[in-house]
């Protein structure tokens, strides 16, 4: 039904678009953007999270795009490079992007293939704490062959070979305005931090840290009918709800990014009829992760390590596939989700050829089968009703980031499973320090001192390869490697690192996808990950907006150059 | 007596009852019968003393003839007009004539002006003096009061209190009164300023012709400055006689107690002498008794006291008594 | 007094750097993480280099010190540079810089100064102008209608919580309505009666609804001041004089009532600066207030730092005025 709902939009985007394909540059006037996180900075190599890159997406161009539908579509290169049209090559340890040669700054300077290497020195140099450096893993050193042509070389082979220069996290930036501010002298070019110069559609007329960015249109932007807007004015800070207001009730702004209200506070917004509001799903998952290893405090150091041996009942599958049964997603979805989300049985739920089919029978909660199931494996309740087994019983420390709809799901999971006689305990923590790699902090999702722990993750693009990296042996967090590292569960298998060394080998777009379902369904079936919420991406669009779709897999404003004012 | 048969201020029937609000709407819900009906007479140039115990409503009856507080009920003459009905304006006009002193000198002055702008700011209200004028006013009226003419730019809290009230006497010279009302104006003094302060009224009232309304709760002292006394007992008043009557022979039995209370410099005397201890509290005035007020504590009660108020009724001449057995 | 005033000033420097260490202590023990608010995509390789490049984690003398540095000597230099005065070299300055925003701390603060001082400061005045007027007249007229009025005016001004007024004028003023904008344009540049009046319009409801609260308070102080100042013998004795009722309210009952609450009114001018962090979020009039809690969100400690510490010098530099002021209208207070 969302889907349809999604889709529907989708068309009558397409059908405004062709109505008012027409429009030249500036021609409507201003668009009125509200972010409920304000602006921080206009470098995204520099940024501090979403919003930052989003921002600076209207300003800097990559070489390609993520089109909403997932596929690539050319920015500054001409093409996107292929094995099959050679600019891949052979052993996929190199890339080679064409560049336009009609692009040029927006001061009026041409765009050459020299810029797209500073680019990647910029991001690559060690001092600057660059936060795409993930983007060029691996990137052993980028020439240019031409003035328009630039080669991308790797240290090894890259099946998927896009993630220097393609979404907005990795922007070009101009050489001209950043080359005394590599390194560690970065952060301090506020100047070009706060006004980058860029071949995108718009330019910064004013931008106020924290607070608000005005742009206006690129004089010298590639197309010259584009953009329809001739200033934009992306405004930050309040709440999600207060954003959303500002679009569909009151009319002030046309577009709200990051739509988390809840539904029936969206509903009674809508009923203003100003405004829609557009989702998509992205590979944003809300999982539970399992903790594998014993988090018992008396193992002092070894706490919560392989070392430190399996869980007293965790590292019973039977028990993983109980918790999993006993919870009704649907439930979780529509107390706190909305629009915001759908049920999912994946931690790998997207793009469509990667999302696999074989686990969805989670999908029904299965109390009865819980419980048998338990019983099976010698779980029997207890007196108090908590089931035991050689006196350990299944009683559950669940943490979470501090949030309202992180502790409503935690409310209802622990309702859930003590229906199937498990205890739990909940715990939230702030999410700064959750998520945040303080080393001397016990509360880190990565240090996991808990049993269970529940977050989103997601994958930047579409490439899953990396994403599925993250439950390899050597990904487990331990003090060995100062906890860094993102498998969570402590899940190790040799068959699944098969797999993903496989899948960094293999070039087929088919043969990756089945690996990467294959490595989903070992997790799914394993029960190492619980998935739960297939999150979507929310935004509210004015009805005065044509021709705006929600992209989860770029910028939402990677294509606000096509946005127009309807009537 | 020649020179006090003039009635300068009288009383009929004054009451003031200041309102009891309860709750959270601040409902009235009865009154404090501060003074409950006064019926005197006070001469030109005469000093009329005023006692009574702590609380018995001497204070409010002091402001009530300066119509500080709004008059329940009776009337007030001052020179033949009626003070408790007249208008603002009209009051405004008359307030020079009729002035006070305060039993506190800290408190009766405000803290933020300077003695001169205290002593001159009436003069502003109320005559049309230059500023030299005024100036050299100021400087006469602490001439009269023994204070050095270089004070008139400091501040009160500067002062010792018997400087304070002091200034508080020049204060209520400045626009020359006829009437002014000494509220315990020694209470809050050392012993040793005491005599000084009162000897300085006495001085003043000689020199300008002044008439005094005196309150005090001590007896001796008043019998050292007034010519008549009233003796007051919750809201009213019980006794009112020449100083000498009423000292030799009191007639009501409040009075007898309260004087019995005055110990005599005479040892001999002060032994022989019998005491009459009063029993019990004075009631509340909020709720007083009926009949005679003083019927709960009086010893020598009879029934009819609990019944019926006695009327204040002249029992030798100029010797007035409210008490039933009272001949 | 000028002695006095210097004093204080001199004892207040060791004070406040003492402030500024506790602070920096704080902030240092403090859970949270510069890189807390980036995406979970980006790897925590790629964080720890970011941290190293922000500085988190450098030993805290260091850290401490090179704040130190920057708040009392690179800051001053850099300004005195703007004004052309010149003293040593100005590429040697390292000044404070934000992690967020990679940009001086100082330049953002000063960005939000204009409307914190048009949002806030001016519903600070304007609720001072509402609550002088209403305290004098409630305690003049204790218990009558205008009172209880006043005092249930006040109890919800002072009890509702702004989130919960701000919000309300928003439904009913721009929703409803729609006569006033319900997000503040910091931009907005005033140079003509139009501009003049879109700048009206915007400030109108935070105004207010800081302004409602802001009077609440300084009206009940107003009144009970009053009140007390009422029954006071030395009133009385104006009244005795025969001075109008004006001037024995005005005069003197006002002025001696004004000294406590003037106070009052000067100890609280540094929540101005501090903003007002809830209205300042539900209107987005991004003033300091919300400057500072974005920066405890995202653990920007320079930016939290610099600006917790300067509401520290702003407090101590008003309860220093409060003090002058008071010695000026109380005679009774004598400093030496
Ligand atoms: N403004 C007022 N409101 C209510 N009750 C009052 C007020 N002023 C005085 N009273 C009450 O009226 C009664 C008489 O008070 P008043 O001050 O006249 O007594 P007093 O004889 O002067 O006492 P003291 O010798 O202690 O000065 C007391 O019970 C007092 O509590
Ligand atoms: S009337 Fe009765 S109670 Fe009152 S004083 Fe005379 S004897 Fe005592
Ligand atoms: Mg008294």
């Amino acid at each position: 039904m969302r889907k349809l709902k999604t889709l529907i939009m989708a068309t009558a985007a397409a059908s405004t678009f062709a109505t008012v394909a027409l429009a030249e540059r500036g021609s409507d006037g201003n668009l009125n953007v509200a972010y409920w996180q304000a602006v921080s900075i206009l470098n995204p190599y520099l940024s501090g999270g979403t919003k930052d890159i989003e921002a600076s997406s209207l300003i800097l161009d990559p070489l390609a795009n993520y089109r909403p539908d997932g596929s690539m579509e050319p920015a500054l290169a001409t093409e996107i490079p292929t094995i099959e049209n050679g600019g891949v090559s052979e052993d996929l340890t190199s890339i080679t992007w064409k560049l336009r040669d009609d692009v040029v700054w927006s001061d009026g300077t041409p765009f050459t293939a020299a810029d797209v290497v500073f680019s990647a020195n910029y991001c690559l140099d060690p001092e600057g704490g660059c936060n795409a450096a993930s983007n060029f893993a691996d990137v052993e050193s980028v020439e240019a062959l031409d003035d328009h042509t630039v080669k991308i070389n790797f240290s090894v082979a890259k099946p998927f070979p896009y993630g220097p220069f393609v979404g907005a996290t990795a922007p070009v930036i101009q050489e001209a305005q950043f080359k005394e501010c590599m390194g560690a002298k970065a952060p301090e070019c506020t100047e070009a931090n706060f006004g980058p110069i860029g071949t995108g559609p718009f330019v910064v007329d004013e931008f106020r840290a924290n607070d608000v960015v005005t742009y206006k249109a690129n004089e010298n932007y590639r197309d010259p009918a584009q953009p329809a807007f001739a200033t934009v004015t992306l405004k930050g800070g309040g709440d999600s709800a207060a954003t959303t207001r500002s679009v569909l009730e009151t009319g002030e702004f046309d577009y709200a990014w990051n739509v988390q209200v809840e539904p029936e506070v969206l509903d009674q917004m809508m009923a203003a009829g100003k405004g829609e509001i557009i989702s998509a799903f992205g590979t944003s998952v809300e999982r539970l992760m399992v903790q594998l290893t014993n988090p018992d405090p008396s193992l002092g150091d070894k706490r919560a390590t392989v070392e430190g041996g399996p869980h007293p009942f965790l590292s019973d599958i039977n028990v993983r596939k109980a918790l999993s049964m006993a919870i009704d997603r649907d439930i979780l979805v529509e107390v706190g989700y909305g629009p915001n989300g759908q049920v999912t049985c994946n931690v790998l739920p997207a793009p469509e050829i990667y999302a696999s089919t074989a686990n969805d029978a989670c999908k029904t909660q299965d109390v009865e089968g819980a419980k048998a199931l338990l019983d099976e494996a010698g779980w029997l309740p207890g007196p108090d009703g908590v089931r035991e087994k050689d006196g350990v019983r299944l009683s559950i420390l669940y943490q979470t980031s501090t949030n309202s709809v992180r502790q409503g799901t935690q409310a209802l999971i622990k309702q859930m499973w003590q229906e199937i006689g498990v205890e739990t305990e909940l715990r939230n923590i702030d999410a700064g320090v959750f998520f945040g790699g303080d080393q001397s902090s016990p509360d880190t999702f990565q240090k996991f001192f808990a049993d269970i722990e529940m977050y989103t993750n997601n994958f930047d693009g579409t490439d899953p390869e990396a994403y599925m990296g993250n439950w390899v042996c050597s990904e487990i967090p331990s003090p060995k490697n100062q906890w860094i590292g993102n498998n969570m569960p402590r899940f190790c298998s040799e068959e699944y690192d098969a797999l993903s060394a496989e899948m960094g080998q293999t070039a087929s777009i088919e043969k990756r996808s089945a690996l990467a379902k294959k490595m989903n369904d070992m997790l799914m079936q394993e029960y190492v990950i619980i998935p739960l919420i297939h999150r979507g991406r929310v935004s509210a669009a004015s009805n005065t907006l044509g021709n705006v779709v929600l992209n989860p897999w770029d910028s939402e404003l990677a294509f606000a150059e096509e946005w127009t004012r309807v009537e | 007596m020649t020179k006090h048969d003039q009635v300068l201020v009288k009383a009929q029937n004054v009451k003031v009852h200041f309102p009891i609000h309860k709750g959270i709407l601040r409902r009235q819900v009865g009154s404090v019968k501060a003074v409950d009906g006064l019926n005197f007479e006070i001469r030109k140039g005469e000093t009329l003393g005023l006692v009574g115990e702590s609380g018995c409503g001497k204070s409010t009856a002091g402001r009530a003839m300066l119509r500080l507080y709004e008059l329940t009920e009776g009337q007030l003459d001052f020179e033949g007009v009626d003070i408790a009905s007249l208008d603002p304006k009209a009051l405004r006009e008359i307030r020079p004539r009729m002035q006070m002193i305060f039993q506190d000198p800290q408190a009766c002055l405000n803290p933020r002006m300077t003695v001169g702008s205290i002593i001159a700011e009436p003069l502003d209200e109320h005559t049309n003096l230059s500023t030299e004028e005024k100036r050299e006013k100021v400087k006469s009226l602490l001439d009269a009061v023994g204070m050095n003419r270089d004070f008139v730019n400091r501040y009160p809290h500067e002062f010792s209190g018997g400087q304070r009230q002091r200034i508080g006497i020049a204060r209520a010279l400045a626009l020359d009164p006829d009437f002014i009302v000494c509220d315990e104006p020694i209470a809050a003094l050392d012993v040793s300023i005491q005599a000084q302060v009162v000897n300085l009224l006495q001085d003043i009232q000689e020199r300008m012709g002044l008439t005094y309304l005196f309150i005090s709760h001590d007896l001796s002292m008043v019998r050292h400055i007034a010519d008549r006394v009233a003796v007051m007992y919750l809201g009213k008043i019980v006794e009112l006689a020449d100083k000498r009557d009423l000292y030799k022979t009191p007639k009501h039995p409040y009075t007898q107690a309260l004087l019995s209370a005055v110990p005599v410099p005479n040892p001999e005397v002060e032994a022989k002498r019998e005491h009459i201890v009063l029993q019990g509290d004075v009631p509340s005035p909020a709720n007083p008794p009926k009949g005679c007020n003083f019927c709960t504590r009086c010893p020598v009660a009879i029934d009819r006291c609990r019944v019926e108020e006695p009327e204040l009724r002249e029992l030798n001449k100029g010797q007035f008594v409210a008490c039933h057995l009272a001949e | 007094m000028l002695n006095y005033t210097l004093r204080r000033l001199l004892f207040a420097i060791p004070t406040l750097l003492v402030i500024s260490f506790i602070i920096f202590v704080i902030l240092d023990l403090a859970p949270g993480d510069p890189t807390g608010q980036l995406p979970l995509t980006i790897p925590a390789e790629v964080r720890a280099k970011i941290r190293e490049s922000l500085g988190v984690g450098e030993p805290i003398h260091i850290a401490y010190f090179k704040w130190v540095r920057g708040f009392f000597v690179y800051e001053p230099l850099y300004w005195l540079d703007q004004i052309g005065i010149t003293i040593g070299d100005p590429s040697e300055r390292a000044r404070i810089i934000s992690y967020a925003t990679r940009g001086p701390v100082f330049d953002l603060i000063l960005e939000r100064i204009p409307q914190t001082l048009w949002v806030v400061g001016l519903s600070y005045v304007f609720g001072i102008l509402i609550a002088l007027p209403i305290g004098v007249i409630s305690a003049y007229k204790q218990y009558s209608w205008f009172d209880q009025l006043g005092t249930f005016i006040s109890m919800v001004g002072f009890s509702v919580p702004t989130f919960f007024t701000g919000l309300l004028m928003i439904v009913i003023f721009s929703v409803q309505l729609g006569w006033f904008p319900s997000v503040y344009d910091t931009t907005l540049d005033v140079n003509s009666w139009d501009t003049f009046i879109l700048q009206v319009k915007q400030m109108v409801m935070p105004v207010a609804v800081l302004a409602l609260y802001n009077a609440s308070q300084i009206s009940r102080f107003m009144r009970a001041s009053m009140l007390d100042n009422l029954t006071q013998d030395y009133v009385r004795t104006a009244r005795a004089k025969g001075m109008s009722e004006k001037v024995v309210v005005l005069t003197h009952v006002l002025r001696n009532s004004l000294i406590p609450v003037v106070t009052v009114i000067a100890l609280g001018v540094p929540t101005i600066f501090s903003g007002a962090i809830i209205t300042e979020q539900i209107f987005r009039v991004n003033g300091l207030g919300q400057l500072l809690i974005i920066g405890i969100q995202g653990s920007d400690f320079p930016l939290v730092q610099t600006l917790t510490f300067i509401f520290a010098i702003l407090i101590v530099l008003f309860n220093l005025i409060a003090d002058v002021i008071y010695g000026i209208l109380d005679p009774r207070i004598r400093y030496d």
